[in-house]
């Protein structure tokens, strides 16, 4: 994810730290906003519109001391229920709204512009990380990231995998099997269909073997990460590079500011959604982002697709190698030409995915309390994903997606689309019930 | 002769991008095992991350 930054090496920490830090800053400023305008605000647009309700059914106004304690001992209620064990779900805290907006509700029966402000975000899904990806964009190609800043915006990105990892908390092995089994279903559907059409379309279109190469591991299985992982193996030319990279690029930045749109226009329930852009969106960062962008739910579903799909960059490097190196060796008689299976899949395995499944066993074990598993799962990751989509906005350069062209662009879209709409019927087809990750 | 040597830096820049991006694999896993360990802990709780957010109703 991090392409041409190396998170480890200490000596280049110095260069990251700049604009690692205006990442951070960008990423808590937002969530400020998240926190407020799609938290509180949204939450005061519902318990508004509840009293204004009441209000508007002719109920007699209750005063703001008598609302309050209303409100208290509901929740009172609520939490005996859950603990004498009647209630399997701990309630929420609830949403007091404070005394000059249920004054103004009573009065004037209406909602504060505050609270359909919030509700209005929410129905544009204007969420942390709509406002991260574009802002970022926005800055990116208007005033620009000075060339002191960049190296730390690129190391950012990559914080988005502690958030893959600590969402496992969140997971049972029931459900990972589950979702995963359907999972490889779509991964070798959809995916490794792709990269194999890709590859036999481009052999036909007579296009160079390094550049299909690289479009069929970038398109079909995991952007950047693949293309790069596929590159040594097929000989890879730079312009190749950057055609594959820059045609994975623009695909990734389309979905990512359209899916959840089209998903909403097609009425897919989050589970369905998290797994059409699981399946779909060719790169870790932009598929967690666009999965985010829908919901929590989404996200969970996406990201068991996700590490299926990514578990597969070694199986994709074993078909570059054998139709690229070896087929052709053979066909031309040379003897000998094989391939190190063993050695590829200890090489290009992404190891990050086994924290996911760590994390997935503790929860297993009940190692993490409900109050536990909530903080990581939701505030904790929240936070990395912030620091990654700061990132991921800030690199979304339109020089680098210009450099999508020739034949890689022309094969590379239509075999994206086509995958995203196949993908997007069949899911819908299966329904949310095979997708849903119970929390 | 230096088309084929640009090829042969280009593919040697891409094969040590991939091994970063594995050492970057461990380095997330150490991340995540620390900010486990702290919430386990104790060190990280909902208080602290409730005391990041200046802005509330």
């Amino acid at each position: 994810m991090g392409v041409g930054i190396d998170l480890t090496d200490v000596k280049q920490w110095p260069r990251m730290f700049w604009g690692f830090l205006v990442c951070l800053f960008l990423a808590w400023l937002v969530l400020q906003y998240d926190n407020y305008v799609i938290g509180d605000l949204h939450r005061g647009y519902r318990e508004a519109s509840k009293v204004l309700q009441g209000v508007k059914e002719g109920k007699p106004a209750k005063t703001y001391e008598e609302y309050v304690a209303e409100k208290k001992e509901s929740y009172k209620k609520a939490m005996e229920k859950y603990e004498a064990g009647l209630e399997k779900k701990k309630p929420s805290k609830p949403f007091i709204l404070k005394q000059n907006d249920y004054d103004y509700i009573i009065q004037n029966k209406d909602i504060p512009g505050k609270f359909s402000f919030g509700e209005r975000m929410n129905q544009f899904q204007l969420t942390y990380v709509a406002v991260l990806l574009l802002g970022g964009m926005l800055i990116r190609n208007t005033i620009g990231i000075p060339k002191f800043l960049q190296p730390g915006t690129v190391a950012a990105r990559p914080f988005i995998k502690p958030g893959i990892i600590i969402l496992g908390a969140y997971y049972m092995w029931s459900d990972v099997l589950r979702v995963g089994m359907i999972g490889l279903v779509l991964v070798l559907l959809f995916v490794m269909g792709a990269a194999i059409a890709i590859s036999i379309w481009g052999k036909r279109a007579k296009a160079d073997d390094g550049l299909m190469g690289l479009m069929s591991a970038g398109v079909g299985v995991c952007g950047v990460s693949a293309a790069v992982a596929v590159a040594p193996v097929v000989n890879a030319k730079p312009r190749d590079f950057f055609y594959a990279i820059g045609t994975i690029l623009l695909f990734g930045t389309l979905a990512l500011f359209t899916f959840p749109y089209i998903g909403k226009l097609l009425g897919m329930s989050q589970p369905v959604y998290g797994a059409w852009v699981g399946t779909a969106i060719l790169n870790t960062a932009q598929l967690v982002a666009a999965a985010t962008w829908y919901g929590h739910e989404a996200l969970l579903t996406a990201n068991v697709v996700n590490i299926v799909r990514i578990g597969f960059i070694p199986i994709i490097v074993l078909w570059c190698i054998y139709y690229y190196v070896v087929r052709p060796a053979r066909q031309a008689g040379e003897s000998g030409a094989s391939v190190n299976t063993i050695q590829v899949i200890k090489e290009k395995f992404p190891i990050f995915i086994l924290g996911f499944f760590i994390m997935v066993t503790l929860n297993e074990m009940k190692f993490f309390s409900p109050d536990v598993k909530d903080l990581l799962g939701r505030d904790i990751v929240k936070i990395f994903m912030a620091i990654g989509f700061a990132g991921v906005g800030l690199n979304i350069a339109f020089d680098d997606l210009r450099k999508a062209g020739g034949v890689a662009f022309v094969i590379g879209i239509v075999a994206a689309t086509l995958k995203a709409v196949l993908a997007a019927l069949f899911v819908m087809a299966l329904g949310p019930g095979p997708f849903i990750i119970k929390q | 002769m230096q088309e084929e040597k640009k090829s042969a830096e280009f593919q040697e820049k891409a094969r040590e991008t991939f091994s970063a991006e594995r050492r970057e694999d461990y380095a997330v896993l150490v991340i995540a095992t620390i900010v486990v360990l702290l919430v386990l802990l104790g060190v990280i709780d909902k208080k602290l991350i409730s005391a990041l957010y200046l802005f509330k109703y």
